[in-house]
């Protein structure tokens, strides 16, 4: 098990490094209409208007109001889940729309992936989905979900 | 901290651990605030390994249940939110799929743990008898006042069992405080039961004045380092 543990951490560190971004046009089609409702998402003083909630099974990972609206360009793997994990693809999103929030108990549910280097990645509580987010160990106080792999209600 | 704290912050209807000075304003517009977390509890799963520990935890609030997911890789912990009694809790639940061989969790794990949720397979007698060894670690480690939960998991395959109920109850009844019940990740049932019932249990044995500031310093935290002031960058307006 511990083996198989490291092999996976492995696997997305490889990834990480192997970091030759291939955005699909399915994804960049979806950065330019998250753009033109930016305003419907985002409140006048920064916060997430809606709830963030998973693209797959619906679950609540953040109440409006709770998060900050925040730049800041970040490499996540491709997203997958535990059925069909991807762990061999070195692609992934260089992402820079993310909700900011500064304490893990902000969340209503989310999840955490063993670290990866310092990086912890973030998933979906319910269906592990992911990775929906990032946090980086040496900076306790900043937990980013990417605004393009949430669905927003 | 001032022990008030936090039933005045909810009493303002604003605020929230984070203290963001501009979340109180926000509040206020909206009809319902976005309400802070009353409580914050660690919880850690344990038990042999295939028990289906990690199963358990998902079958907590969603129905994705997997028949394909054998062993864990990946995740380290969950948040998960119950709304119980009127408070909103913050679940902080720790798996230790991956773990199990009883030295190599590491004691951190059961230090902060307010309930624990030590779990065997009804159908596999080696589960039930490392029983006593977790127990040991338990005893060792963790908190007297952990609320402990005994759960005969896989009920779904109730045709292989192989350890009956009374024994597991003549386990549980051994051991003071511990409560015992059977579930089936598989087909929920008793699932959420389980982890209402313990948070249930915890809440109940908590002084009703206790912070959750106070309860939260009993939490692991990801990286053993002081407090340093939040670095919000300045929210962004709109891009285009």
């Amino acid at each position: 098990i511990i083996y198989l543990k490291t092999f996976y951490t492995l696997s997305i560190g490889e990834m990480c490094i192997l970091s030759g971004v291939e955005m699909d046009k399915e994804e960049s089609s979806v950065e330019s209409k998250e753009c033109c409702t930016r305003s419907e998402l985002v409140s006048e003083d920064g916060k997430n208007l809606k709830s963030v909630l998973c693209q797959r099974c619906g679950s609540k990972v953040l109440c409006p109001g709770m998060a900050v609206y925040s730049e800041k360009e970040l490499f996540l793997p491709p997203m997958r889940n535990k059925k069909a994990p991807s762990l061999t693809e070195g692609s992934g999103d260089n992402l820079s729309a993310h909700w900011l929030v500064d304490d893990m108990y902000t969340f209503e549910n989310v999840g955490f992936t063993n670290d990866v280097g310092r990086i912890k990645y973030l998933i979906c509580a319910d269906c592990e989905i992911g990775p929906i987010g990032w946090h980086c160990l040496d900076d306790k106080k900043s937990y980013y979900v990417a605004v393009e792999r949430v669905d927003h209600a | 901290m001032d022990p008030r704290y936090d039933r005045q912050r909810r009493a303002g209807g604003g605020g929230s651990s984070n203290s963001s000075p501009a979340l109180g304003s926000q509040s206020r517009r909206r009809k319902i605030p976005p309400r802070p977390a009353d409580f914050k509890l660690q919880i850690i799963i344990i038990g042999s390994r295939g028990v289906g520990k990690t199963s358990l935890m998902e079958r907590f609030t969603d129905d994705t249940f997997c028949e394909a997911c054998k062993s864990t890789v990946g995740v380290d912990f969950k948040i998960k939110t119950v709304d119980l009694r009127g408070k909103k809790i913050r679940l902080q639940i720790w798996d230790t799929a991956g773990q199990e061989r009883f030295n190599s969790i590491t004691s951190a794990y059961y230090r902060g743990a307010k309930g624990i949720v030590l779990v065997y397979d009804i159908t596999k007698q080696e589960t039930f008898e490392d029983l006593p060894k977790w127990m040991k670690m338990i005893d060792k480690y963790a908190s007297e006042e952990a609320e402990l939960l005994l759960v005969g998991n896989k009920l779904d395959c109730e045709t292989d069992r192989i350890v009956t109920k009374q024994q597991a109850e003549r386990f549980a009844s051994r051991i003071s405080g511990m409560r015992f019940c059977e579930a089936s990740a598989k087909d929920n049932f008793n699932v959420d039961e389980i982890f209402l019932k313990l948070v249930d249990d915890i809440l109940s044995k908590m002084p009703l004045e206790m912070p959750s500031r106070e309860l939260s310093n009993s939490i692991l935290s990801l990286q053993p380092e002081p407090e340093v002031p939040p670095e919000l960058p300045p929210p962004r307006m709109r891009c285009c």
